[in-house]
Order: structure tokens, then C-alpha cells, then sequence
């Protein structure tokens, strides 16, 4: 079986970690938003009005501030229990986020997980 | 969006005015027919691609039990390797992974791919790894494994064109799965709600494809069929004159109606040509 990387919003993030009792195949998961602050080896990602992730970044990592990404990555701890975040294993730009409608994007979000049957499989 | 829908009404009404039945092996001119005469192009995730059934060897792939003929999917290119009769790509769309197979026609290459003349050879240098592409092509198998022999793979560099392509292959899967929104959704609902594909099982097959029937019928035929289905009656249906007098319509439009419903199979006569049921399995 192929990786499956289902597009989800923050408030999925809970849904796709590891010791969640939803208990999907897969936990690697694609995530949109806009790069609004970089700190180190972290960044941050706003997902439309859909609130922040922090993304735990690779050392390789070229991330812009303003810029619109994809990110695909696996849910994880963030330290000191600040709840859930977003290690990053790949990110694609799109350039502008004002060219990209988010509400689609939810949309998307939406039907991925109402019709799991041609997105990904749930155990 | 509902002016949408009924684009998908009338491309399933070229379905099942064919006479095409899924698995109907013996149409007058044999399996090969289908592939020919279906030139619909679906907007697919390639998660169905894969999940794609075949009746029998040879035949065309089916999705939600509908037979594809080309499909049309947007995916990052993962890998590229080229070849020289060919380029392969593997593209992997969040749902899954799929190679793409486009073959190198030294002919046509030149003025297909680059109407202004900027990027000379075989327009792959445009794809870039991880870069998003949008893909065109037929479902293939060699041994038993699933590829897509491309008609046309290009870059993609609008985010909305994805996004809407995902929620296109949602609505055209729940069409196959569930009916035409709205009026025959809800015999549909049975059907779809059991496994949700219909590609499962030969039941649930059945059902998709009366509704695939009804959904090119007229506004007559789907009233009768719906009041077939709600009205109160015994094993032997109801009367031509009594649907007439319930629907308050002339009794030629449901005797014309009628005949559609009987000829898809949809219903059946009892008593006599005028008493008819629904065929239920």
C-alpha cells in the first residue's frame, strides 16, 4: 500500500496522532496555511481561520514568512505538553496565499473526511 | 453548484440510454464495444484508480461500478525517469500512488506541448520533482500491476484548480454511488449506505444501476416511480389509471412514461400490461 496523506485542519491534528483511539492506518497528514513567523528549528502555520500550527522543522527546511505552503508531515508532541504540532517531512510552495481561495481548501478538507472511501483508508 | 449537477444528469443519461449495462457481457458487439462508444472523461483520486475493479481480464476497469474509459487526476511527480520511447512518473495525490506512463512521439512532441516555442523537446522539463501536475490518460495493467498510459500530463500551478479538481471526484462519485442529487437520492441512499462504494458486491450494483436508469428518465417517469415506491399497495402494484389519477396526468404520458421504466427494467407489469410494481431485489 501507497502513503496516504489526507488534508486536514488544525483541529483534526488530535485525530491523527499516534496514540489517538481512532486508530487510522495512516498518520502522516498534508496541511495548507500561511507561514506567519520562523523560529529556528520551529515555525508557525495559519490555516486560514482555522487557528495556528507550530511545525517542527528539518535543518534543511526553506520555509518563507507570507508565503502559502503545503506541508505534509506526522502529528507529534510539542515540547513542554503545548498540545500538538506538525513535524514537518516535505512542503511545497504556492506562492501568494491571497491567490488561493481557502474556503475550497475546507471544503476539500470536509468531503476528505465525510467520504473516506476514495481519500484514505480507516482501519 | 446546481447548475453542476445537472451536467452530471445528463452525462449519466448517455450511460444508461446506451443500453450498457455494467457486466453486460453480451451486447451485440461484444466487450470491446464499451471502450469505444464511452468517451467519458471522470475526474477520479487515484486512491480509485487503484481501488479499480475489472469484471474480467481484458475488461474496462470500473469505478462505483460504472465503467471508466479515461480518468483525470492532479498529483505531485515524485519520481521521473526517462526513457526513450517513454517517460515514466510516479505522482502521488494524498490518497495514493500511481505511475504515469507518457509515451515520446517525436512527431507531435514539438507543437503539442509548446505552442510558443520556448521549451523545444518533449515538454517534460516543465514537470518539476514534487511539482504538481495534472494528468489525462487511460487505466492500464501489466501483470498485475496498475499504471496510467497518459494522453497528457502538464505542470499545475493553481491551488483552487486542485482543490476544485478533489471536490469534483467527490461529486461524481457520489453521483455513481448515491444518484442524482435530490429526487432519487433516496432509494440510492440504501445502496450506497451499505458499503458506500458500489463497486462492492453484485446487489448493491444492481441498485446503482437503477438509478443510473432513472436518473435519464423523464420528470413523469421518476414521479411514478416515486409514488410507486411510497404509495401503500399489494404484491401486484398499482393501475395505470390509478398512478393517472394520483400524479393528476393525462393517462398517454404515463402509459409513455411507463414504457420507459419497463423497458430500463425499473418496474415490472403484474396483473395485466397497466398494473405495474417496482422490480426489487
Amino acid at each position: 500500500m501507497s502513503l496516504q496523506t489526507p488534508r486536514i485542519l488544525p483541529s483534526h491534528l488530535h485525530a491523527f496522532h499516534p496514540s489517538s483511539a481512532g486508530s487510522h492506518t495512516t498518520y502522516t497528514v498534508r496541511l495548507l496555511g500561511t507561514v506567519t513567523a520562523l523560529h529556528g528549528s520551529t515555525g508557525t502555520l495559519t490555516c486560514g481561520n482555522n487557528g495556528d500550527v507550530t511545525l517542527i522543522l528539518k535543518s534543511d527546511a526553506r520555509l518563507q514568512v507570507g508565503k502559502l505552503v503545503e506541508v505534509v508531515g506526522k502529528v507529534a508532541d510539542l515540547e513542554g505538553g503545548q498540545g500538538y504540532g506538525l513535524r514537518v517531512l516535505g512542503s511545497t510552495e504556492w506562492g501568494d496565499p491571497a491567490d488561493c481561495d481557502y474556503k475550497i481548501y475546507e471544503q476539500v478538507v470536509n468531503a476528505t473526511h465525510r467520504f473516506t472511501n476514495i481519500f484514505y483508508n480507516v482501519e | 453548484m446546481d447548475g453542476g449537477y445537472n451536467n452530471y444528469n445528463s452525462f449519466g443519461g448517455g450511460g444508461g440510454g446506451g443500453g450498457f449495462m455494467p457486466g453486460e457481457t453480451n451486447s451485440p458487439a461484444g466487450g470491446k464495444t464499451g471502450d469505444r462508444d464511452n468517451k467519458t472523461l471522470r475526474p477520479v483520486t487515484v486512491k480509485q484508480v487503484l481501488d479499480a475493479s475489472q469484471p474480467f481480464p481484458e475488461a474496462p476497469f470500473q469505478v462505483d461500478g460504472a465503467d471508466v474509459a479515461n480518468v483525470l487526476f492532479i498529483g505531485q511527480v515524485r519520481n521521473i525517469s526517462s526513457q526513450s520511447t517513454n517517460v515514466t512518473y510516479k505522482i502521488d495525490d494524498g490518497t495514493g500512488e500511481i505511475e504515469v506512463k507518457k509515451w515520446v512521439d517525436s512527431t507531435t512532441a514539438d507543437n503539442m506541448d509548446t505552442d510558443d516555442g520556448k521549451a523545444p523537446g518533449d515538454g517534460k522539463s516543465e514537470l518539476e520533482l514534487n511539482g504538481y501536475a495534472r494528468v489525462f490518460g487511460s487505466v492500464k495493467s501489466f501483470g498485475n500491476k496498475r499504471y496510467i498510459g497518459a494522453h497528457s500530463v502538464r505542470p499545475l500551478s493553481n491551488i483552487n484548480e486542485l482543490h476544485v479538481h478533489l471536490l469534483e471526484a467527490t461529486a461524481v462519485h457520489l453521483f455513481f454511488t448515491r444518484g442524482p442529487p435530490g429526487g432519487a437520492g433516496a432509494p440510492a441512499g440504501g445502496a450506497a449506505g451499505a458499503g458506500g462504494d458500489a463497486v462492492m458486491g453484485g446487489a448493491d450494483d444492481y441498485g446503482a444501476g437503477q438509478n443510473k436508469a432513472l436518473a435519464s428518465m423523464g420528470p413523469v417517469a421518476k414521479k411514478i416511480y416515486s409514488l410507486l415506491r411510497t404509495e401503500p399497495q399489494d404484491d401486484t402494484g398499482l393501475h395505470m389509471q390509478v398512478i393517472a389519477s394520483k400524479l393528476n396526468l393525462p393517462a398517454t404520458e404515463v402509459a409513455k412514461a411507463g414504457e420507459e421504466l419497463l423497458g430500463a427494467g425499473v418496474i415490472f407489469s403484474t396483473m395485466d400490461e397497466q398494473t405495474w410494481a417496482i422490480l426489487e431485489y
